[in-house]
C-alpha cells in the first residue's frame, strides 16, 4: 500500500498535478504513513524524474514549474508533520530571493522550479527582500547557497551588499553566493565577490551542482 | 531539434488561414481574354507531325509548313472543360496521396535534376551520379513536408537512360509519388510506364491510381518541345498526369511586363492541356509558370528578382480562372545566392508565403539546390524546410475564441503573476515552440550551448541516410522494373530518339 501510495505521489509531481498530489499527501497521512518517506520515495523521486525529462528536451518549462509546484503543495502538507530532527533528502538547501528595490520575480522563479526539479531544496524569500531578510533566511534554514537576482542596473548593486553583509555575519564559509539576472555577467559577479554567475535557469543548475560539490 | 526515429513515409500539405490575391478579377478577366487572343491569331509550334494531325482533326488552325497551331477560344475552352480541376497524384499508400485541388493545403515537391552533387562524404563537387538519386530520395521519403518527388539530380553515370534509372532510384527509395521531368521523348516515356505499370500492378491499377506524373516544360516564346509534346502524349493516354511549365524571361523571351508574360505562359501551357485533352479526356494537369528576368547588365539568367515571383505567384490566380491546378514557386536555390547568404532567406521565404496565401496547390519545394538549382547539397534540404516550417506557423493566422481570449487565466494570474506555470501555457507551447527545428538545437551536455545549425543539419541527413529504410517494392516488382530500364539501356532507337537523329515526321 504505502509503495503504491510512493509511486502515485511520484507520478503526481511527474504529471504536475497540484491538487491531486495535494490530496494523496492527505492521504498518506491519514494511513500513517511517514512523511519523510513520501517525501523522499514519492516526490523527490518523481521531481528527479521531471529534471531529467526536462535535460532529455522532453518537458518545456512549464511542465517544470507545473511539477515543482504540485510537490510543494504536497510538501507544504507533509512537512509540518514532519517528526522533529528529520531532514529530506536534498542536495543542498537554496535561499533564493530578488534583491531591494527589485519586484521582478519571473527568472527567479524559473530557477527556484529548476533548482527544485533537480533535488535542491529551495526556500523562496520572494521579491524587494532586503538584506537583512537574506541573513535571517540563511541562518534560520542553515543553507549552503544563496541566489540573489537582480534586473535593474540601479538593483545590482544590492548584490554587493548581500555579500558584505552575509560576511559580517561571519557566514560566508557556511554559504555560497549566486547572482543572476539581466544586467549581471560573469565579470560583474567575480568583481563583487559571487562564488557563481548564471546566465539562464539551467546554467544556474549546473552552477549550483558546482558549488555544493555534487554530482549533478 | 527534428525528431529522429524510424518512422514510415508520411506526407503534410500547408494548408493557409491567410489569403493573398495579386490580380483582380477584371485583370485575370483582361489576360485571359489576351490569352485567347494570342491563340487565335499567332498560335504556338508544335514540332511533332503526330500532335499536328490531332490538333487538325479537332478543328485547330494548324500550319503545318511551319508547325504553328492557332486555336479558336470555343476550342480550347472545349478541351479545358474536361481538364478536372481535382485529382488524384497516387503514392504507394492511399495515406500517401496528393490530393490535387481538393482543399487539403499547398503539396511540396523534391525537385531539381540538378547535374552536380557536393559529396556528403569530401565535401567536394563532382558530376551527381544514379546513388545520388537515390539517397536523396530516402531522405524525401523521411521528411513530412515533402509530398512528391523528382529524382532530385542526373545520373550521369548513364547516359542517355539517365531519366529512367532516375525513376527506378526513386521508386526503389520511396513510397511517395513520383514525377518526371527529364523524359522527354516518347520512348523512354513508354519505358516510364511500363515500370509505373509494373509497380502498380497493371494498367487500370495505374489509371486508377497514377503514381507517376510528367512534367513538360514549354519553350519560351510560344512553342512546345518536340521530344516532350511526344512524350506528354504516351503519358496522357495512360492517364498519368502531365503539367506543363512555362518559363517566361521577361524581356528576353516574353514581354517585360508580368500581364504580358503570364499571357504567353498561360497560351503555351493551355495549348499543351488542350491537346492532352484531346488524347484522354480527363486526365490530370496542372500549370506551372517559373519566371525569371536578365540582368541587364550581363545577360544572364536571374530567377530571385521580386518581380519574377509576384509573376508566378499571379498564375496561381490564372490557373484557376482556367479551372487548371497550378505548380507554384521556384525551387528552393532558384535564385543567384549560396547557402550562407540572407538573400536566399528572403527570397525563399516571400516567394513561398506568398504562394502558399494565393492557394498554389502545390509547390516546389525543400529540395537542397543552390547555385540556380545546378547543385546539391544534402543538408540544405533541411534549411529549406525551415523556411516552410515558419510559413507554416504564419499562415494558421491567429485564432480568437473564448479559449484563446484567455479571460480566466487573466483572472486567476491576476497583477504581477506568470503564466509560465499555468496548464495551458503548458498545452500551448506544445505547439507555439519548433521543436521540429534544426535552429534551435542545444547540447544536452554541460551548458546547452547553441549548436551550428549546419552540424546539426549534417547530423540528421546523417541518421537519416544510415537509419531510414523506406518500404521496398516487392522484390518481384524491383526485378521486373530492373529488366525494363536494362531493355531502355539496349534500346537503339531510344538513344536515337533521344539524340534528336529522327526527324519530325
Amino acid at each position: 500500500m504505502s509503495e503504491e501510495i510512493y509511486q502515485k505521489l511520484a507520478q503526481t509531481v511527474i504529471d504536475g498535478e497540484l491538487e491531486d498530489a495535494q490530496a494523496l499527501a492527505k492521504q498518506a497521512l491519514e494511513l500513517g504513513l511517514e512523511p519523510l518517506d513520501c517525501i523522499n520515495k514519492g516526490l523527490t523521486k518523481g521531481i528527479r524524474h521531471v529534471g531529467e525529462l526536462f535535460a532529455a528536451g522532453e518537458y518545456y518549462l512549464p511542465e517544470l514549474v507545473l511539477s515543482a509546484d504540485a510537490m510543494k503543495a504536497a510538501l507544504n502538507i507533509l512537512e509540518p508533520a514532519m517528526l522533529g530532527g528529520k531532514q529530506q533528502e536534498t542536495v543542498g538547501k537554496v535561499v533564493l530571493g530578488t534583491v531591494q528595490g527589485d519586484l521582478h520575480q519571473i527568472g527567479k522563479n524559473l530557477v527556484g522550479s529548476m533548482l527544485t526539479a533537480n533535488g535542491f531544496h529551495v526556500i523562496d524569500i520572494g521579491v524587494d527582500i532586503p538584506t537583512s531578510e537574506f541573513i535571517k533566511a540563511i541562518k534560520e534554514n542553515n543553507a549552503t547557497i544563496v541566489g540573489a537576482s537582480a534586473l535593474l542596473t540601479t538593483t545590482m548593486m544590492e548584490q554587493k551588499k548581500l555579500i558584505e553583509a552575509i560576511e559580517e555575519a561571519g557566514l560566508r564559509e557556511q554559504v555560497k553566493v549566486m547572482v543572476g539576472g539581466a544586467p549581471v555577467n560573469q565579470e560583474y559577479a567575480e568583481q563583487i565577490g559571487a562564488d557563481g554567475y548564471a546566465e539562464d535557469a539551467v546554467s544556474a543548475v549546473n552552477l549550483a551542482f558546482r558549488l555544493v560539490d555534487a554530482p549533478k | 531539434m527534428i525528431k529522429l526515429q524510424e518512422r514510415k513515409a508520411s506526407i503534410q500539405p500547408i494548408e493557409s488561414k491567410l489569403k493573398i490575391n495579386i490580380l483582380e478579377d477584371e485583370e485575370i478577366k483582361q489576360i485571359n481574354q489576351n490569352t485567347r487572343k494570342v491563340l487565335e491569331e499567332i498560335g504556338v509550334v508544335f514540332p511533332s507531325g503526330k500532335a499536328l494531325n490531332i490538333l487538325a482533326e479537332v478543328g485547330a488552325n494548324v500550319d503545318f509548313n511551319n508547325q504553328v497551331v492557332k486555336i479558336p477560344a470555343h476550342l480550347l475552352d472545349k478541351y479545358l472543360a474536361t481538364s478536372p480541376r481535382t485529382y488524384t497524384m497516387a503514392g504507394r499508400r492511399p495515406d500517401l496521396d496528393v490530393n490535387v485541388g481538393n482543399g487539403e493545403g499547398t503539396y511540396y515537391y523534391c525537385s531539381g535534376e540538378a547535374p552536380k552533387i557536393v559529396d556528403f562524404n569530401t565535401g567536394q563537387r563532382r558530376l551527381s551520379v544514379k546513388q545520388d538519386i537515390a539517397n536523396h530520395a530516402r531522405i524525401a521519403d523521411y521528411l513530412p513536408i515533402i509530398s512528391l518527388l523528382w529524382p532530385t539530380v542526373s545520373a550521369s553515370d548513364k547516359g542517355v537512360t539517365s531519366p529512367l534509372h532516375g525513376l527506378e532510384a526513386c521508386f526503389n527509395n520511396t513510397e511517395k509519388h513520383v514525377e518526371s521531368e527529364s523524359v522527354m521523348d516518347q520512348i523512354s516515356a513508354r519505358y516510364a510506364v511500363e515500370m509505373a505499370i509494373a509497380i502498380s500492378g497493371g494498367e487500370e491499377k495505374l489509371r486508377d491510381r497514377p503514381i507517376l506524373s510528367q512534367l513538360l516544360c514549354c519553350i519560351a516564346p510560344l512553342a512546345q518541345d518536340r521530344g516532350g509534346i511526344e512524350a506528354a502524349m504516351v503519358f496522357a493516354k495512360y492517364g498519368i498526369p502531365v503539367g506543363f511549365m512555362s518559363m517566361p524571361t521577361l524581356g528576353l523571351t516574353a514581354p517585360p511586363y508580368p500581364a504580358g508574360a503570364l499571357t504567353l505562359a498561360m497560351a503555351e501551357t493551355l495549348s499543351g492541356i488542350m491537346l492532352t485533352q484531346i488524347i484522354n479526356p480527363g486526365v490530370g494537369n496542372y500549370i506551372s509558370v517559373n519566371p525569371g528576368i536578365v540582368d541587364p547588365r550581363t545577360g544572364s539568367y536571374f530567377m530571385g528578382s521580386g518581380i519574377a515571383q509576384i509573376t508566378n505567384v499571379a498564375a496561381v490566380q490564372m490557373a484557376h480562372s482556367n479551372g487548371i491546378p497550378v505548380l507554384a514557386c521556384h525551387s528552393f536555390g532558384g535564385s543567384q545566392y549560396k547557402l550562407s547568404n540572407w538573400q536566399a532567406g528572403y527570397e525563399n521565404f516571400y516567394s513561398h508565403f506568398l504562394a502558399v496565401m494565393a492557394g498554389a496547390d502545390m509547390s516546389f519545394g525543400p529540395s537542397g539546390m543552390y547555385e540556380a538549382v545546378s547543385l546539391l547539397d544534402h543538408p540544405r534540404i533541411l534549411f529549406d524546410r525551415e523556411i516552410l516550417r515558419v510559413i507554416d506557423d504564419v499562415t494558421d493566422g491567429i485564432e480568437v475564441n473564448p479559449k484563446t481570449l484567455s479571460f480566466d487565466m487573466i483572472k486567476q494570474i491576476e497583477q504581477t503573476g506568470s503564466y509560465i506555470g499555468h496548464k495551458e501555457t503548458a498545452k500551448a507551447y506544445r505547439s507555439i515552440w519548433p521543436w521540429e527545428s534544426i535552429l534551435y538545437e542545444d547540447g544536452a551536455a554541460e551548458g546547452r550551448k547553441w549548436r551550428d545549425p549546419v552540424e546539426v543539419a549534417r547530423e540528421t541527413i546523417s541518421w537519416i541516410l544510415e537509419n531510414h529504410k523506406p518500404e521496398p517494392l516487392l522484390e518481384d516488382v524491383k526485378q521486373e522494373v530492373r529488366k525494363i530500364v536494362a531493355a531502355a539501356d539496349k534500346d537503339e532507337d531510344l538513344k536515337k530518339e533521344v539524340r534528336g537523329h529522327k526527324k519530325t515526321k
